[in-house]
């Protein structure tokens, strides 16, 4: 286990230099996100212990972000006098971001795939004909 | 200052000065919210992340302890957010074959959601009347923290503006998403997690995990992706306008 969170805090600090240095527009942690899933695809091979990390950290990442959230709160009144286009924006906004995305992208983005299915289905229908 | 006193002070340090009540505070907030959500059958109003804010806000308003004193010793669990983005590759990497077959899914995400997210913000801020700044400050407002505020530095708007956009947007797609989804009756977990990543960055994120493995590791995707590309797109867009 130790040697997993080693080697997390190795690639957050690689992408901390490569964010710090400018080479990437990218803030650190995901420099390293990219850098462990390159890492990862490299060795082919998931190692189960860094699955276990994983899965117990990112079960309270929603933790993680009440701090940030609770100093929301603390500058709400930097918005006081545009708070109805503000509070519209954000949340109408991303009411419609959600909707039409999910909409579209389960019509277009699911459409091949679907169709796939629905051939693969018909393909083993017609060999279940032709079998009875 | 000698080593033994040195690694006295270490181990015999007092706790008062450290952000032992700020930590334990948070924690405890998050597991009496995981609590509620889970009596309530995790119904998406209660977020766990949103009650957790309003209880720890509610702590410090009865206790009168400063939001500055609050956020200086919740430091520790703020740090955490780091090393926990990075380890979003493991979803994806234990997905990879489903997100290799998904890849016209995503790109046709992308190209939705990434427009959206930015067009119908801009587009009610500035019909209800918004300043030409705050305006700038909402346009990365779907992408994560750290990517926003480049961003928003690059086009003019207001950094500390851009991050409280960015997290009120982010609790905003936690708590909308799978309503929006049983709304559209949408049960594919790739689209309801591709979605949330790009419209609500790392908080819809962590709502995505909750629903099973395929949608947080695509929201993970889609939040990567959707912050890369507005990172290269909108001040591209910006500067031609």
């Amino acid at each position: 286990m130790l040697e997993q969170i080693a080697r997390v805090m190795v690639w957050l600090c690689v992408g901390e230099i490569a964010a710090r240095s400018g080479l990437l527009p990218l803030p650190a942690p995901v420099i390293g996100l990219i850098l462990l899933y390159a890492e990862l695809a490299v060795r082919r091979k998931l190692p189960a212990d860094l699955g276990a990390l994983a899965d117990r950290v990112l079960q309270f990442l929603g933790m993680l972000f009440v701090p940030a959230g609770v100093g929301v709160i603390a500058y709400l009144d930097i918005f006081k006098t545009e708070a109805l286009p503000i509070l519209a924006a954000v949340i109408g906004g991303t009411a419609m971001t959600l909707f039409v995305t999910m909409v579209v992208a389960n019509r277009l983005g699911t459409a091949v795939a679907r169709r796939e299915v629905r051939e693969a289905d018909r393909i083993e229908g017609a060999i279940r004909d032709v079998n009875l | 200052m000698s080593t033994f006193s040195q690694l006295t002070n270490l181990t015999w340090a007092s706790l008062a000065d450290k952000p032992v009540l700020e930590t334990g505070a948070t924690v405890l907030a998050f597991l009496a919210a995981t609590r509620l959500s889970r009596l309530g059958s995790g119904h998406p109003l209660l977020n766990p992340t949103l009650l957790a804010i309003i209880l720890v806000s509610l702590g410090l308003e009865a206790t009168n302890i400063p939001y500055e004193t609050y956020l200086r010793g919740a430091d520790a669990i703020h740090f955490m957010l780091g090393p926990a983005v990075v380890l979003l590759a493991v979803p994806l990497f234990r997905q990879r074959a489903v997100v290799r077959a998904s890849l016209r899914l995503i790109v046709v995400g992308l190209a939705v959601g990434l427009p959206v997210g930015i067009l119908s913000a801009v587009g009610i801020a500035w019909m209800l009347g918004a300043s030409s700044r705050t305006i700038l400050s909402l346009a990365p407002k779907s992408v994560t923290a750290g990517i926003a505020v480049g961003i928003s530095e690059q086009i003019g708007g207001l950094q500390t503006l851009t991050v409280v956009l960015v997290i009120m947007t982010g609790i905003t797609g936690a708590v909308l998403g799978p309503i929006i989804a049983r709304l559209a009756r949408i049960e594919d977990p790739r689209v309801v997690g591709l979605t949330m990543g790009i419209a609500s960055h790392g908080i819809g994120t962590a709502r995505a995990l909750q629903i099973n493995e395929i949608a947080g590791a695509f929201s993970g995707l889609g939040m990567s992706l959707n912050g890369v590309l507005t990172a290269i797109l909108l001040p591209l867009v910006c500067g031609l306008l």
